[in-house]
């Protein structure tokens, strides 16, 4: 649906035909009034047609030329940055990833290496094996601290508390 | 001055033209860039009153097509194509002077003062093709009136008026609807109607 704006623009401009020609044209309220009106758009066309559609355009090659010259310029970057990135797609890339991964692996291997846990000393083991005898020593406990001194130094602290006497396997062998 | 051929008439060379850019011959964009440099310049410079904004805005327009030639698929003239970038190109420069220049938008003597004269894209302002070109009165008149609109509806009118372009070629050219055009047209012709009854009546 178009509206009176529309309508009326293509009346001015005689793109208005047949039905709906004949449908706005009846729709005017002052016919002779919207003639005058469509008369002086056209006349205002008119002259700005005249007035401004012939512009001189001095320095017409100098305008081609710069435009060559920039175009001249970017193709020459494409070409430079063609043959930078087939360089790099090919061997270099290959070489780049290669390294890459190898240098992953290697890291991943003495990272896990730095992390393990060490192997349990025999001490240790004694210590957690170690079962105080509740008939004898009802009060009795024995706790066990491990700490880390100075980075790899670690230090075992057995805690014992209301033994008689220490249970013969906790002597160290 | 060199004259330009019609669209028209060229039609089947310029889609080879384009074909041949397309596949990235800068000689084929030179023969589009001397067909229609001047209706391109002279259409930016109604738009914006100053050469040296036309022919900046002019070349930008004409550098962006050629980096986006390879879209053009053919189904609107290369003429209505280029002017969709045209129009892109000079109605956001239009916008974002307006807000730096608050209101010493289309004062030619403030633009070549403050032209740098070694500027890269552009002759020296004391050079320009236009300078030494007196703008009689009544030129004066129709640019101050022009000047009143808004760029969408200086683009409508100057295309409808000095270009005889169809409603649907705007419509592309400015990416809105027939409708939008026809209604643009309207309030643009009425404007200048009233700016410059008393010019075009006594001419």
């Amino acid at each position: 649906m178009k509206t009176f704006e529309e309508k009326f623009t293509a009346w001015v401009d005689g793109e208005l035909t047949g039905k709906e020609l004949v449908e706005f044209e009846a729709s005017l309220p002052d016919r002779a009034a919207a003639e005058a009106e469509k008369r002086e758009m056209q006349k205002l066309g008119a002259f700005l047609k005249q007035e401004l559609a012939a512009q001189p355009f001095a320095n017409e090659e100098f305008f081609s030329h710069q435009i060559r010259e920039e175009i001249g310029r970017d193709q020459t970057a494409q070409d430079r940055h063609g043959t930078r990135s087939t360089w790099w797609t090919v061997p270099r890339l290959a070489w780049v990833g290669a390294t890459a991964i190898a240098l992953f692996v290697l890291f991943s291997v003495m990272f896990v290496r730095e992390n393990a846990p060490e192997s349990q000393s025999p001490y240790l083991t004694q210590i957690l094996n170690a079962r105080v005898d509740p008939v004898e020593n009802p009060n009795a406990t024995i706790a066990m601290f491990e700490s880390q001194k100075n980075g790899d130094e670690r230090v075992t602290v057995l805690w014992t508390e209301g033994l008689k006497s220490l249970p013969a396997e906790f002597a160290a062998k | 001055m060199q004259i330009e051929t019609p669209p028209a008439q060229t039609e089947v060379s310029e889609i080879e033209l384009v074909k041949r850019c397309q596949r990235g011959e800068a000689k084929a964009f030179d023969e589009l860039v001397t067909r229609y440099r001047t209706r391109i310049f002279g259409m930016i410079y109604n738009m914006v009153h100053n050469e040296q904004d036309a022919w900046d805005l002019a070349q930008d327009s004409f550098l962006k097509a050629w980096k986006s030639i390879g879209r053009f698929r053919g189904k609107s003239s290369f003429y209505t194509w280029i002017y969709r970038i045209v129009m892109n190109v000079t109605i956001d420069h239009m916008r974002k002077k307006q807000i730096k220049g608050g209101g010493a938008e289309f004062d030619d003597r403030i633009q070549l003062k403050e032209i740098e004269p070694a500027a890269k894209t552009a002759p020296k302002a004391d050079e320009l093709p236009f300078e030494r070109m007196e703008r009689g009165e009544l030129r004066q008149k129709i640019d101050n009136a022009i000047a009143q609109l808004t760029p969408e509806h200086r683009a409508v009118i100057l295309m409808k008026e000095t270009e005889d372009m169809q409603y649907h070629e705007i419509a592309e050219a400015l990416g809105c609807s027939i409708g939008t055009v026809m209604s643009r047209l309207f309030y643009a012709r009425k404007r200048l109607q009233n700016l410059l009854k008393d010019v075009y009546e006594n001419v």
